[in-house]
């Protein structure tokens, strides 16, 4: 076994504007899920392990809402994004009550019901064979901003808008929810994270707080399955394993609790990583390679909770006074 | 005489087979300072949690200011001005002392989604307002130096401290203190029980508090409730409730005989 092949590959790979566009698409897109993630474990305590199910329901019924009923793209979109919200609402109102551990659990199942429901509602979803035709709207206006790229010599990456939209958009989220964080509401939140017996005995409903914690987190995770939705132009059920939602929990532990912009650099890190493996020359079979992928994410984190246990952002002082 | 503000009839909870709270009844007087006192596991903080909307009692009355309030959940209780503190203190710990604070405060427009939309003017006046009132108060208790500092690094005395001032901050009515001296030193304790009288003498603030040390009990309340076995036995002002033969019997007779 040589290392040679193996080097030379990686450094060619990380040379090229392919690979880069690539994995950044990807890392704004769950970064823009795990800002959801964020919101709710970092900022309220809620513990949600169903994000990847409330990204499939903004990604489906976005997809279903342009391909099967024919309406328009900018319409879908708001559209579907309230249908997630209300599907956030339904599944916290019965068990938003319940300890944050039953919550946890009934977020995982709901998250595993919406893959089945998309695998085997073939007429709707198209099951495993997948869901196209969505995307002509936005192909457009990809095509506009492609030709607007031409002075800075990116007219051949086709993927260069979605890089540039999802990227902005997740700017644009994440400043307006560090804003949100550092208002009054914010700060019930945070109490709310901390005691919730105690936000309650000061005449707040700390209920209808985690209600709007889920309802947002869920439209945050919506707008990632939209970006999901056009990169990959077609949907499948695959895309929204739980798996994802835990991509999300790494993202988050290693930019740090309680910070969006640590989530920034977190997913960053994370997709850097996933994506550079993929390019990984060793003498193993493909499927040893994938496994392989979540093995080296896997040690950084436990270099990094080693190390820096409140992650790359987070503060050190919220983690271990909280009791 | 005008209605009491707080009247307690026929209260009961069982958990289990453990009768916690088993008939108790009581009124609070308006701008008075009431002691509720009983022994270990008398159903002192069950009742509160009761009255307070944390725990539902299985039956009896609730009345504040002539408004039922049995069956509201808690939040909407301490809205109409009623709040408390915990024998086990829940300082956000997490959250700087000046945050504990000014979360407390009522009538915050910020604290909505809509309210920062709509209403942002009005909310950042409002927090102003709210800092204001909370550096006052944090100045009384002598926890000024601290206020930038996590809830957390306090001490168990401190965090006593920082829950009753952030009860004041809801502005109420009736405060309900369950222990607010207990891990408190004395001149500080003495420092809270000033306070105490002031804010009721002064704005009218009533008390209602569970305490053990009976010194404190007979010099600083208008009227004693006595618990035992989760049922009220007797009340009335100290002197009066001190000579009590039942209650002589159910708490007090070992002190006294001592
Ligand atoms: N959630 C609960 N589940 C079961 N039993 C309970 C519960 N809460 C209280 N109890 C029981 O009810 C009884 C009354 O408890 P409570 O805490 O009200 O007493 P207390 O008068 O406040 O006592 P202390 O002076 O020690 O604080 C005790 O026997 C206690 O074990
Ligand atoms: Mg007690």
């Amino acid at each position: 076994m040589t290392w040679a092949p193996f080097l030379a590959l990686s450094f060619e790979a990380f040379g090229s504007l392919d690979f880069w566009i690539g994995a950044m698409t990807l890392a704004g897109i769950y970064a823009i899920f795990t800002l959801g993630l964020q919101l709710n474990v970092g900022f309220t305590g809620v513990i949600n392990f169903g994000q990847a199910g409330f990204m499939a329901i903004g990604a489906y019924t976005m997809g279903i809402l342009v391909a099967d009923v024919g309406l328009s793209l900018w319409l879908a979109l708001p559209i579907a994004t309230l249908v997630t919200m209300a599907a956030g609402l339904l599944i916290g109102l019965p068990s938003l009550r319940l300890r944050a551990d039953y919550f946890a659990i009934v977020t995982i199942a709901f998250s595993e019901i919406i893959r089945y429901v998309a695998q085997n509602a073939r007429g709707l979803t198209g099951g495993n064979q997948g869901l196209l035709g969505f995307d002509s709207q936005w192909i457009d206006v990809s095509n506009a901003v492609q030709d607007g790229l031409a002075p800075v010599g990116l007219e051949d990456q086709f993927l260069a808008p979605l890089l540039i939209v999802t990227w902005l958009t997740l700017l644009v989220l994440a400043t307006a929810l560090r804003y949100l964080q550092g208002t009054p509401w914010g700060r019930v939140l945070r109490a709310v994270r901390e005691d919730e017996d105690a936000v309650r005995a000061l005449g707040k409903n700390a209920f209808a707080y985690k209600l709007q914690s889920i309802a947002i987190a869920a439209a945050l995770g919506a707008v990632a399955g939209y970006f999901l939705a056009l990169n990959l132009a077609f949907l499948n059920p695959n895309s929204f394993e739980p798996l994802y939602t835990f991509i999300g929990y790494a993202i988050l532990i290693l930019g740090g609790l309680a910070s969006f912009f640590g989530v920034i650099v977190g997913s960053v890190v994370v997709y850097t990583l996933l994506e550079a493996t993929r390019f990984l020359e060793l003498p193993l079979s493909a499927s040893q390679v994938a496994a392989l992928r979540f093995v080296v994410v896997g040690l950084v984190l436990i270099l990094l909770v080693a190390f820096r246990p409140q992650g790359i952002f987070g503060k050190r002082q919220e983690m271990v006074l909280g009791d | 005489m005008t209605e009491p503000l707080l009247e307690v009839s026929d209260v009961a909870k069982q958990f289990g087979g453990i009768r916690a709270v088993d008939g108790a009844s009581f009124d609070v007087e308006r701008g008075s300072i009431t002691a509720l006192i009983g022994p270990n596991g008398a159903g002192k903080t069950t009742l509160f949690n009761i009255v307070t909307g944390f725990e539902r009692g299985d039956r009896g009355t609730i009345v504040l200011d002539g408004e039922r309030i049995d069956r509201r959940p808690p939040h909407t209780i301490a809205r109409r001005r009623m709040v408390r503190t915990f024998q086990i203190t829940k300082a956000l710990s997490a959250m700087p002392v000046i945050d504990n604070m000014a979360l407390a405060a009522p009538d915050q427009p910020g604290e909505h989604l809509t309210g920062l939309l709509l209403r942002a003017p009005v909310a950042r006046r409002r927090e102003k307002e709210v800092r204001e009132r909370a550096h006052e108060l944090l100045e009384v208790f002598g926890l000024s130096d601290k206020a930038e500092e996590y809830a957390g690094t306090l001490s168990g005395g401190q965090r006593k401290l920082l829950e009753l001032a952030r009860a004041l901050m809801v502005e109420p009515r009736l405060v309900l203190l369950d222990e607010p001296m207990a891990g408190v030193n004395p001149s500080l304790g003495r420092r809270l029980l000033d306070h105490m009288h002031e804010l009721c003498e002064r704005d009218g603030v009533t008390f209602l508090f569970i305490e053990h040390d009976m010194d404190v009990v007979m010099a600083h309340s208008d009227k004693v409730v006595v618990m035992a076995q989760g049922a009220t036995i007797a009340s009335g002002p100290p002197a009066q409730v001190r000579s009590d033969q039942a209650v002589i019997d159910a708490y007090l007779g070992a002190q006294v005989k001592a």
